[in-house]
């Protein structure tokens, strides 16, 4: 484990301990508890990663390897909208409330494992526990589609973590060590191929599944439609990057070290890549339901991550980093206005919505930044990450990927255009003459979400200093 | 920073930024917010137009912020740039005061002036840059502001034809990421003040070409500009006449006619895919029966004419588009906006309807004649010069055919102008009740800008000399 960062798994967890008994008398403890334990999380991290003195230094002095303060910042910061949008969204009676925010906390807390960890067993053992929370998450919507996504979601992911323990078992045989720091090792050196190959090749299939990439994405869009809006949010904007996506980075950086013996996995991992991207948007391209077009919306993005991961070089794994980043911003705010749009005008179908620009305009303002910033339109922060993962593919050699993964982001742009045509703009509709705009703590996520993409495009060279850092400290 | 410098940057900034407080100066009044969005507009006028003093005693203004990887932020005020940036404020700043009438009983007016003072800030942020990543980034944002500003009416039909025009010019403008990336990699960086006179790969060349004809509506990227016309006649206006259309234009001239050396065969293509566009639109000009459409048409064949000028290879014919950049700015701004009376007035978009028009709207009437001879080439207008300067280098480069092609498009650019004005204030009135003419502000500013079209026209020397003298100082690559 990395010690610098162990806080941030330990008081979630104890946070989440705390909180059905705080909460037995006063309901209202449990989301006060949830959302002081996370913000001030975040602003400890915020002081970590952006003091003056580290700025000034241009990041020399991160703790780590950077990248596990980057992402549990990331995970704090989608965890702290999530709850504190959950505070005002949930129904105040709801029996399970407490629960609810112990599990947001525990997920929270598993995610810092995952990210923290330095051996794959303990990322694994996190991803388990990732998974169960996510589970019991979906299910706290007790309503028939819910109970759908979970089990569909239990019955997919559960499999691919057999994979992964297989695949773990293969490598512990014939290396001795899950470690990363003797996988790294082990890889540089002169070991036979074969065996561990193969071992990583199911690990890899595992995380492939977690991740939801085609042709395993068929749990994400009932997973993430079936569980409440802020649920949703919470596994799309960062659960399932953290439990599928960190790890197939984390894998991909290790088998560079393997040079060129484990060449058709990457190889693999790119194809899938680029794959998802294809498939996700053109399916998001017919869907009826603004949550179901946003599901199909992620495995497409998730495929630009995988695809630079799989590539794997340091501007490739930056741009992968950054694009793991975004996501969770842009996400989160595509989901928690869906859930905004489904609490003002009762529905999230497309076809009954309409001309909300005017009854909701900061829900529907911040969208288009966050669809933009999705379709990678400058000079908001989606764009410079696709950038750099496509100069990456451009730098090594792979320029039909390039061109390929440029061009379907008209495709994620005409998908979007179809939903703010749909949702916010064009003619009103029965539902959406009574939907009035929702109270400010419900908007205040998403507005400070789209602050920070419109900040993190514009202040680019600090971001992309740090993740330079990053880069190089988890590849040499 | 010196003086130069600081208006650059202003240029620059302060529409941009300005644009973000127009809502908040909203709030307060909408005449304060309507006067806010023409000072923007007219500031940024004065900030361009006060750097052509620099420029012409032969110095440059450069500012840079510098990005990690060669993606350098680089404001740089040459002729070339200072010349567009003008013209393009000027236009746009009269389009907002026209505006001002003309938009206000409609709904969501905020978001309209906040959209053309950003339109207007992004196109300054795409004329000065002097790095071909951040043209794209400026590109990319124009885009924006136009599928906003195509969708200000909400039906579905209108919004339908907005996401039309962004996919387009997205799909253009990715295309031209993808010739970006390619210089960015044969080159080494993006700079174009270090790319001045390097050669460029027929395939990149093509990729940017792509993005710039769907920019500048020329065959095949042409079918959105037309469809675009659901919008507002001011933003028509500025859509054809200041910013979206010249992009194209501009960014041809930047890329190809003063920092690369584009290859022979690639200046012919584009020769003949303008040549067929100006046929193509004019034929489509010559039958349609809606005045928007009419007017749009005649765009995509006058732009064409500024890629003859900017593609032929010779001096003559270069300085000739940039004149032909600037009559066609005026005329056809003017033309839009008398469209636009028009259509408020009668509340139809059919020429049929029209008719017998001049004696109730004398004023308007006489703006669109005297645009329209401009558009037209009729000498003493503006028009004329530019255009027999580009002829007469599309001469000197020796292709026939191109030059009957251009030749068959500028005669069927006086018939289908003639058959408009006749269409609308010629002839039998057809089923109206004499419309009043326009407001004053309205009035006046197609008035003011036939004016400046006839007055181009009489004091041509000067900005025929500036534009020999830009050619002499920057082209490349010219006879």
């Amino acid at each position: 484990m990395d010690k610098a960062l162990l806080a941030f798994l330990i008081i979630p967890l104890f946070a989440a301990v705390l909180i059905p008994f705080a909460a037995r008398y006063r309901p209202r403890m449990a989301d006060i508890l949830a959302n002081v334990t996370l913000l001030a999380g975040l602003a400890n991290l915020a002081w970590l990663a952006l003091s003056p003195s580290m700025i000034a230094s241009e990041f020399a002095n991160l703790p780590g390897d950077g990248l596990s303060l980057l992402l549990v910042g990331a995970i704090y910061l989608v965890g702290l909208c999530v709850t504190f949008f959950s505070a005002w969204f949930l129904d105040e009676n709801l029996p399970n409330r407490p629960a609810y925010y112990s599990l947001l906390l525990v997920s929270v807390a598993a995610m810092t494992g995952v990210v923290t960890s330095t051996d794959f067993f303990t990322l694994y053992v996190f991803v388990e526990v990732l998974a169960v929370t996510s589970f019991a998450l979906i299910t706290t919507d007790e309503s028939f589609a819910g109970v759908e996504g979970a089990l569909k979601y239990f019955f997919l992911t559960f499999p691919a973590s057999a994979l992964i323990i297989v695949g773990l078992a293969i490598l512990m045989l014939t290396l001795g060590s899950l470690s990363y720091e003797n996988l790294r090792i082990f890889m540089s050196s002169d070991i036979p191929a074969g065996p561990v190959t193969f071992g990583a090749a199911l690990i890899m299939l595992g995380f492939i599944i977690k991740s939801g990439v085609v042709p395993f994405h068929a749990w994400t869009p009932d997973a993430y439609q079936g569980a409440y809006a802020p649920v949703s949010a919470h596994l799309a904007g960062i659960v399932t990057k953290i439990s599928g996506v960190y790890a197939l980075i984390k894998m991909a950086t290790l088998l560079r070290f393997f040079d060129g013996r484990a060449q058709a996995l990457s190889e693999m991992l790119m194809f899938l890549g680029l794959l998802s991207i294809a498939v996700g948007a053109i399916a998001a391209l017919r869907q009826k339901d603004f949550k179901r077009m946003l599901a199909f919306s992620s495995i497409s993005q998730v495929g630009y991550i995988v695809l630079a991961a799989g590539l794997g070089t340091p501007l490739a794994l930056i741009g992968a980093v950054f694009h793991l980043f975004n996501h969770a911003t842009f996400k989160t705010v595509l989901f928690l206005n869906s859930a905004s749009v489904e609490r003002s005008a009762g529905t999230t179908d497309m076809d009954k919505l309409g001309g909300l620009e005017h009854s909701m305009p900061w829900t529907s303002w911040t969208s288009v930044v966050a669809l933009l910033s999705t379709a990678g339109v400058p000079p908001l922060s989606g764009f410079w990450s696709k950038l750099l993962i496509i100069l990456a593919l451009w730098e090594s050699g792979l320029r039909t990927y390039a061109v390929l993964a440029l061009l379907f982001s008209i495709v994620t742009l005409a998908y979007f255009m179809v939903m703010q045509r749909k949702v916010f703009f064009g003619k009103k509709t029965a539902a959406a003459e009574s939907s009035p705009e929702v109270s400010a703590p419900l908007l205040a996520p998403a507005i400070v979400m789209c602050g920070l993409i419109v900040a993190l495009g514009l202040l680019f060279p600090y971001f992309y200093t740090y993740l330079k850092v990053v880069a190089e400290r988890i590849i040499i | 920073m010196d003086l130069p410098i600081k208006m650059l940057t202003t240029a620059v900034a302060v529409p941009v930024f300005g644009a973000f407080l127009i809502p908040l100066a909203g709030r307060v009044s909408t005449s304060a917010r309507n006067a806010f969005a023409v000072l923007l507009g007219l500031f940024t006028f004065v900030a361009a137009a006060s750097l052509f003093s620099p420029v012409l005693s032969g110095q440059t203004a450069d500012y840079m912020i510098s990005f990690p990887r060669g993606f350098d932020f680089i404001l740089r005020a040459d002729m070339l740039s200072v010349f567009m940036a003008s013209v393009s404020a000027f236009v746009s700043a009269i389009i907002l005061i026209y505006s001002v009438d003309y938009i206000s009983h409609y709904e969501n007016q905020t978001e309209y002036y906040t959209m053309v003072v950003l339109f207007l800030g992004s196109m300054m942020g795409l004329v000065f840059s002097a790095n071909l990543l951040w043209m794209y980034i400026f590109w990319e944002m124009t885009g924006f502001c136009s599928w906003r500003l195509v969708g200000f009416f909400r039906s579905d039909k209108d919004v339908a034809k907005a996401n039309k025009t962004i996919l387009v010019t997205v799909f253009g403008a990715l295309c031209m990421l993808v010739g970006i990336i390619m210089v960015y990699f044969d080159h080494g960086t993006l700079d174009l003040r270090a790319l001045h006179g390097a050669g460029i790969s027929y395939a990149a060349a093509a990729f940017i070409l792509a993005g710039i004809l769907s920019k500048s509506a020329t065959l095949p990227f042409s079918t959105w500009l037309p469809d675009a016309g659901v919008a507002p006649s001011t933003v028509t206006s500025l859509l054809h006449a200041a910013v979206l259309v010249k992009i194209g234009v501009y960014a041809y001239a930047r890329i190809f006619g003063v920092t690369f050396a584009a290859p022979d065969a690639f200046s012919n293509l584009v020769l003949y895919l303008a040549g067929a566009s100006a046929l193509v639109s004019a034929g489509a000009a010559l039958i349609d029966t809606d005045i928007k459409r009419i007017i749009a048409y005649s765009t995509v064949s006058q732009i064409a004419f500024i890629f003859l000028g900017l593609a032929s290879g010779n001096k003559t014919a270069f300085a000739g588009a940039l004149l032909y950049i600037l009559m066609h700015s005026v005329a056809k701004g003017g033309l839009f906006l008398c469209a636009g009376i028009i259509e408020q007035n009668t509340h139809t978009k059919d020429i049929n309807k029209m008719g017998g028009l001049f004696s109730s709207m004398p004023w308007t009437g006489a703006a669109f004649a005297l645009c329209s001879l401009s558009v037209m080439g009729i000498p003493p207008f503006g028009g004329f010069f530019s255009k027999f300067l580009v002829f007469s280098g599309a001469a000197q480069n020796g292709n026939l055919t191109v030059l009957l092609m251009f030749l068959v498009g500028a005669v069927m650019t006086l018939l289908y102008l003639v058959r408009l004005f006749y269409k609308i204030f010629l002839g039998e009135p057809a089923g109206h009740n004499s419309p009043k003419e326009g407001s004053f502000t309205m009035v006046a500013s197609v008035m003011a800008l036939a004016v400046i079209g006839l007055a181009l026209g009489a004091l041509i020397y000067y900005p025929s000399a500036y534009a020999n003298l830009l050619t002499a100082n920057l082209g490349v690559n010219l006879q």
